[in-house]
């Protein structure tokens, strides 16, 4: 496997020349500043090790740039804004990167059919920005969205906070196009919500990782833009708490926009990182994040929110009196994995499980923690609404890297289990990378991860595309 | 101690695309409106004088939010009242048919019969920046005034010591109440604000308060009085006259220079800064 040995210098000078030839001048970039900041992602597990950096302008260049990929074995690792935390854009192993930076042209916003088409590059908050002129906006909404990219988003099935009341990134796609090995730009689906002919290929590529072509655009599906919502935080005295406030709030007069949560840490952690307010003047155990979707009759969320103080299912809580106010509230739960990171080093884990089953499943992995790891620092925080937990564990100020490395890649087979024995998944939104592809097992049974591995041999047969993602090459 | 906090709200810098400007107005219907930040900070201010940090769901003494405006404006009072203040009041008007002396020879109406021992108010509203309301006040009040204040140590109901905010440093002034202070941005610090109830050493959390949920409930039982301008003067002549409005001009859009001694060019011969 050439891969192993990693490619040689004399093959790698091949590709560079090839490649130079074949593409206009600026394309390509070797410079090492380059290299390490297009070789990785929000991971920072791995060195990263690239050949070159493409920035391709056009369809048509990605598409020399697969072509040759292909003829020469190139392995190709495809780069958006780089904000995936399982290692899924990390480049660490000579690996041409190709970036879709440049191409983030947004075309004219169809606001009869709610669509509007843009090239793969195209940074989500610009979309957003780009929409709301027109009353609409794509529903995919994250921390991150300042830095992420559409392609990436796809590519990876996106979630983040509007999955409770949108669902996935999956749901708001119409037509892509791809550019798969060999060269050939495949344009499917197209700004139609109907289209029922045959196997939906759009699906097969939403998600992938990367590693079956290279999404270069996009007709997205938008929603209306929703009305201002009313945003509160709630101090809730532990877990059981944060999910018995959910039931309350499902069967609420209202519908929920988001229903977030997160813990003590994760606060602690956040107020050293970032000058953030405290809304509270005790600290609590876990916080919930509510928001009502706008338009909600005021008197019926009041009264539902009486009730909950009544019932003594909330120790405190706050309502933002306004868009700013609103935006600092979010600021809380949006500021955590940035602070963890910042402040710490992170052991992430992005779990989902049946909501009905979470409260056992936690139950179980605190009995995990406080048996194997007493005394480690442990930020939960998640979507609880979707039954998807961000379990980070924090390294130990007296532990070494490679240590912490180790005591927690042994830690995850034990919660994979529990999470398997609860029919969860290992990876809720994040996707699998280089990060979780040890435990793919846990969560996908052989006889699917076969034939993962055959559609992937019928689309990109010499297997250039991100290898060693999801799976080992 | 019986505060009067005047406030105000103005359009959301957020809706910036949003407005739509006519040679003869603003056209305000459809925009977000918040608390003038700088009145938000006087109701912060007010809450702190009033209360022992120890226990703030108990008042200890009163705060009255007044505010000039149409109907709608009533929701930034009962988002006062929402964070701690006892009662409100609002003066019916149009922001098109009020001017800084309007307000304060109205205002300075009102606290004849409300007879507060401090008046607050922040030092200026961020769409005019007129920065007019507290001195005229005082001047028709004959009261003393201490404005700019960027800290306010309490000292019982008799005096105040305000440490204004002035070029260079910090003028310290001790008022006599009944007062009028205008404050400044630093007057939410953690320790800006000392009420002769809370512990000398407390720090409070920068900036203001969020409302309790609870208090949001309490809220809509506060009193909540509509007053009309006419009732409080006789006189609702304007001294300011708007002549036109138009939106600000445009930015240009930026060039790419190619190098260092390009840009250190354009900077000589088209900013003109170098």
């Amino acid at each position: 496997m050439w891969r192993r040995a990693g490619a040689t210098s004399v093959a790698v000078a091949h590709w560079l020349s090839q490649l130079e030839s074949a593409l206009p001048a600026g394309v390509l970039s070797t410079d090492p500043a380059d290299l390490a900041e297009y070789g990785r992602d929000w991971t920072r597990v791995f060195t990263p090790n690239p050949t070159a950096i493409a920035l391709p302008r056009t369809t048509a260049e990605v598409s020399t740039l697969l072509a040759i990929a292909q003829e020469l074995a190139i392995p190709v690792v495809p780069s958006g804004g780089r904000t995936g935390l399982a290692g899924g854009a990390v480049a660490r192993e000579r690996e041409l990167v190709i970036s879709l930076s440049r191409m983030r042209a947004m075309g004219p916003v169809d606001a009869l059919g709610g669509t509007v088409r843009v090239e793969a590059g195209a940074v989500t908050l610009a979309v957003h920005q780009h929409c709301e002129p027109h009353g609409l906006v794509w529903p995919v909404d994250f921390a991150s969205k300042g830095s992420s990219q559409v392609g990436g988003n796809i590519a990876t099935n996106a979630g983040g906070v509007r999955v409770i009341r949108y669902g996935l990134t999956r749901n708001w796609v119409l037509g892509l196009e791809v550019v798969v090995p060999g060269g050939a730009v495949l344009e499917i689906g197209g700004a139609l919500e109907k289209n029922n002919t045959g196997i939906d290929l759009r699906q097969l590529f939403i998600g992938s990782e990367g590693t079956l072509g290279i999404i270069t655009g996009a007709t997205l599906k938008l929603a209306k833009l929703p009305q201002a919502p009313r945003v509160m935080l709630f101090a809730v005295a532990d877990l059981a708490g944060v999910l018995a406030l959910f039931r309350e709030a499902r069967s609420a007069p209202f519908s929920l926009g988001a229903y977030e949560f997160f813990t003590r840490q994760c606060m602690a952690r956040l107020l050293s990182h970032r000058a953030l307010r405290d809304p509270f003047s005790t600290p609590a155990s876990h916080y919930v994040l509510v928001e009502v979707e706008g338009g909600a009759d005021e008197t019926a969320l009041l009264e539902w929110v009486e009730s909950v103080f009544e019932r003594g299912l909330a120790q405190d809580g706050v309502m933002a009196q306004h868009a700013r106010e609103a935006a600092s509230l979010w600021e809380l739960r949006e500021g955590i994995s940035e602070s963890l990171s910042a402040t710490g080093l992170p052991h992430k884990n992005d779990i989902a499980l049946p909501v009905a089953g979470l409260e056992a499943f936690c139950a179980e992995m605190e009995e995990v923690f406080a048996a194997r790891y007493p005394g480690w620092e442990i930020a939960l925080f998640g979507h609880i609404g979707d039954g998807n937990l961000h379990v980070n564990v924090m390294k130990p100020e007296t532990m070494t890297r490679e240590e912490f490395f180790t005591r927690t890649h042994e830690l995850d087979t034990h919660m994979f289990a529990l999470v398997q024995r609860h029919r969860g998944s290992i990876s809720a939104e994040h996707g699998i990378g280089l990060l979780k592809r040890d435990f793919l097992g846990f969560t996908r049974a052989p006889a699917e991860i076969a034939m993962m591995r055959a559609i992937k041999a019928a689309i990109d047969p010499k297997a250039i595309m991100n290898p060693g993602k999801i799976w080992e090459a | 101690m019986k505060i009067l906090v005047s406030l105000k709200r103005v359009a959301d810098p957020d809706n910036a695309n949003k407005i739509k400007v006519t040679p003869q107005k603003i056209e305000t219907t459809g925009l977000e409106f918040k608390p003038n930040p700088f009145d938000e900070y006087a109701v912060e201010t007010a809450l702190r004088l009033t209360e022992n940090a120890a226990n703030t769901k108990q008042r200890l003494g009163e705060v009255t939010v007044v505010t000039f405006g149409p109907k709608e404006a009533e929701s930034t009072l009962r988002a006062a009242l929402a964070t701690g203040a006892d009662k409100a009041i609002r003066v019916d008007a149009t922001d098109d048919a009020l001017d800084g002396d309007l307000v304060a020879r109205a205002l300075a109406k009102l606290i004849e019969t409300e007879k507060p021992d401090l008046v607050l108010l922040g030092k200026q509203e961020v769409e005019g920046d007129a920065n007019q309301v507290a001195q005229l006040l005082a001047e028709y009040l004959g009261w003393p005034q201490a404005t700019f204040a960027g800290s306010i140590k309490s000292e019982g109901d008799t005096a105040l010591l305000v440490g204004r905010e002035i070029d260079g440093g910090t003028m310290n002034l001790r008022v006599t109440l009944p007062a009028v202070v205008s404050v400044d941005l630093r007057i939410v610090a953690p320790r800006s604000v000392q009420s002769v109830h809370t512990k000398a050493d407390h720090a409070y959390p920068e900036g203001v308060r969020f409302a309790a949920l609870m208090a949001i409930m309490a809220a809509k039982k506060k009193s909540l009085t509509e007053v009309k301008l006419t009732d409080l003067t006789g006189d609702v002549g304007l001294k300011i006259k708007y002549t036109g409005f138009e939106p600000p001009p445009a930015r240009k859009a930026g060039v790419k220079v190619k190098s260092v001694s390009e840009l250190v060019e354009k900077l000589k011969t088209e900013a003109k800064v170098l």
